[in-house]
């Protein structure tokens, strides 16, 4: 690396004082559970969007996305678009502000129990709580393992402890300042992302002669693909993959699907709805929210993909040959060498700012979900009293969690981590949370039913099917003697595919055989008149 | 259209400075609806 390191840790330095000092913030704002939980329902439109927008980026999708854009092309700009379509607009618009109406009229401090209490089932914010309990550990424990991994590079210290010291900072900001701290600093880590990727995106079409002199030679590039990434359909950097090829199906099914619509049923991103005062602070976030987005992903997956020109200038090869044929090496090798020191600085703590802001909101969730929904909720009936105690030992019992997941899982299932994560929100619930907003005459039956399945199809597909889970799992492997039980086009298409249309079917069904839900909590529910 | 020659690419391309652009037009023109009808 050509950046000084004593440099490099003062500008550590200054940025952990700054998101100290938010996080302090938070806690002297933090009076109630509605304070720790939705940070007072009072956030600022533009704290919204840069918070929803950081903690949506992590490090993976800049570092990750951005190095599968160098190796297989432009195609994954379609993410781009629905990220900003459906994760900001629809999201926002449609989803963002029946979210907030619903969580006032009902009281809801969490996304498990804005559906438990639309459904009035304890099961459901239980088994919701739990699975993300479950789950959310794995998706935390590879953004923490991303960000390690930057520390120890960067500023030479070692990975173990570097997983601590990452885990202990972020946790402290948690566990004392809630969403309030979570999102300030969010926000601040968002600022210093759009700032980071707008230079990146500038100088590399600057460095490689303009925006058209630049695609016209990535176009001319399309018969340097190599062999074996042609014969499973790669076709180009500016082209999509060969239609039905494996390529296409993960493209299409795990990343521009799977990511693209997923996102709406994050419950880490859900929750952020109910945090600002009315539906006026959501319109006002869009406008920041589509521009951010197009920032972090548009510019990392366009970058990604030219850096391909500028090491067949300088190196003679393509990008997947100069970082040794390591996705993930792609970003960092083609920041550090085409970049100047100084941007190499600033890109590193916007990495950093991306892993925490991530991690943050991941650790918030899941502490809102072991200690609240789980907990409180489901074991203890809502009996005990202390939400915000039980909630702090909940964080503090997930971060333990990631931090040992960090350490301990292998490499091949912390890389699906993400992709695991996103397909099982989608399928669990994306059907039960788009009904409980739109759909009156879905009922706890329909709801409980397209839980379950949509979980355990999504789990079933994982663990047996798709290949790529399935293998570096060995589950299958180790009971049936084969790495997937169906084969050929099935083990390339993501678990989204089936298990979402599944559970919407079966959400439907049940809800349709089954008594309709009272028209007394219906009216709560959808209340329009809900007044302070 | 901008050195990429697949449509299916650069009208993701477009699409997505376009959708971005979009995002902008709609908070500009509803900065201040949504406020009356809900309080929280």
């Amino acid at each position: 690396m050509a950046v000084s390191t004593p440099i490099l840790g003062i500008a550590v330095v200054i940025y952990m004082m700054v998101v100290f000092y938010l996080g302090w913030l938070g806690y002297k704002q933090t009076k109630d559970t509605d304070d720790y939980m939705l940070a007072g329902r009072k956030i600022n439109p533009l704290v919204l969007a840069l918070s929803y927008g950081a903690a949506f980026i992590s490090t993976s999708a800049i570092i990750g996305f951005g190095g599968y854009a160098g190796a297989f092309g432009m195609g994954v700009l379609w993410l781009v678009f629905m990220n900003i379509f459906v994760g900001i607009f629809i999201a926002f618009v449609l989803f963002g502000s029946r979210t907030r109406r619903m969580g006032v009229n009902l009281g809801a401090v969490t996304f498990p129990e804005l559906v438990g209490r639309r459904f009035q089932s304890r099961f459901i914010q239980g088994f919701s709580g739990a699975l993300i309990t479950i789950f959310m550990p794995l998706y935390a424990g590879s953004v923490l393992i991303g960000g390690a991994r930057f520390m120890e590079t960067a500023l030479n210290i070692e990975y173990n402890s570097a997983v601590l010291i990452l885990a202990v900072i972020v946790a402290a900001y948690v566990i004392t300042g809630g969403l309030i701290a979570v999102m300030y600093t969010d926000a601040l880590q968002g600022g210093l992302m759009f700032i980071g990727m707008a230079i990146l995106f500038v100088l590399t079409y600057a460095r490689l002669g303009g925006v058209v002199e630049a695609h016209q030679s990535l176009t001319n590039m399309a018969h340097l693909v190599p062999e074996n990434l042609a014969a499973i359909g790669h076709t180009g950097w500016t082209s999509m993959p060969a239609f039905g090829s494996p390529v296409w199906w993960t493209l299409f099914s795990t990343i521009i699907l799977g990511v693209g619509i997923g996102v709406l049923a994050q419950p880490q991103l859900a929750v952020r709805f109910m945090t600002v005062r009315n539906t006026r602070s959501l319109n006002r976030a869009v406008l920041s929210g589509g521009p951010f987005i197009l920032m972090m992903a548009g510019v990392a997956y366009i970058v990604g993909a030219l850096s391909n020109v500028y090491f067949l200038d300088t190196r003679g090869m393509i990008s997947l040959e100069a970082a040794g044929g390591n996705i993930d090496v792609i970003m960092p090798e083609y920041i550090n060498s085409a970049m100047p020191d100084y941007f190499v600085i600033f890109f590193l703590l916007t990495l950093l700012a991306a892993a925490m802001s991530t991690l943050s909101s991941q650790f918030h969730t899941m502490g809102t979900a072991i200690g609240h929904d789980f907990y409180r909720e489901f074991i203890m009936r809502g009996k005990i009293g202390k939400t915000i105690t039980i909630t702090r030992a909940g964080i503090a019992t997930t971060i333990l969690i990631s931090v040992v997941l960090a350490y301990i899982l292998p490499i091949g299932i912390i890389a699906r981590a993400t992709a695991i994560f996103f397909g099982l929100c989608a399928a669990a619930f994306l059907p039960m949370y788009t009904g409980a907003l739109f759909w009156k005459r879905m009922n706890r039956q329909g709801a409980t039913a397209s839980l379950l399945v949509g979980t355990f199809a999504s789990l079933f597909w994982l663990t047996f099917v798709h290949a790529k889970e399935a293998t570096a799992l060995g589950i299958s492997q180790a009971l049936f003697g084969v790495d997937t039980i169906l084969t050929g086009t099935w083990t390339v298409v993501d678990p989204i595919l089936v298990a979402t249309p599944l559970a919407f079917l079966t959400a439907i069904i049940v809800s349709l055989a089954t008594e309709p839900d009272s028209q007394e909590h219906l009216e709560k529910c959808y209340s329009r008149k809900n007044s302070e | 259209m901008l050195g990429i020659e697949d449509p299916k690419i650069w009208i993701a391309y477009i699409l997505c400075f376009l959708s971005a652009i979009g995002c902008i037009i709609y908070g500009v023109l509803n900065w201040n609806k949504g406020q009356d009808e809900e309080v929280c």
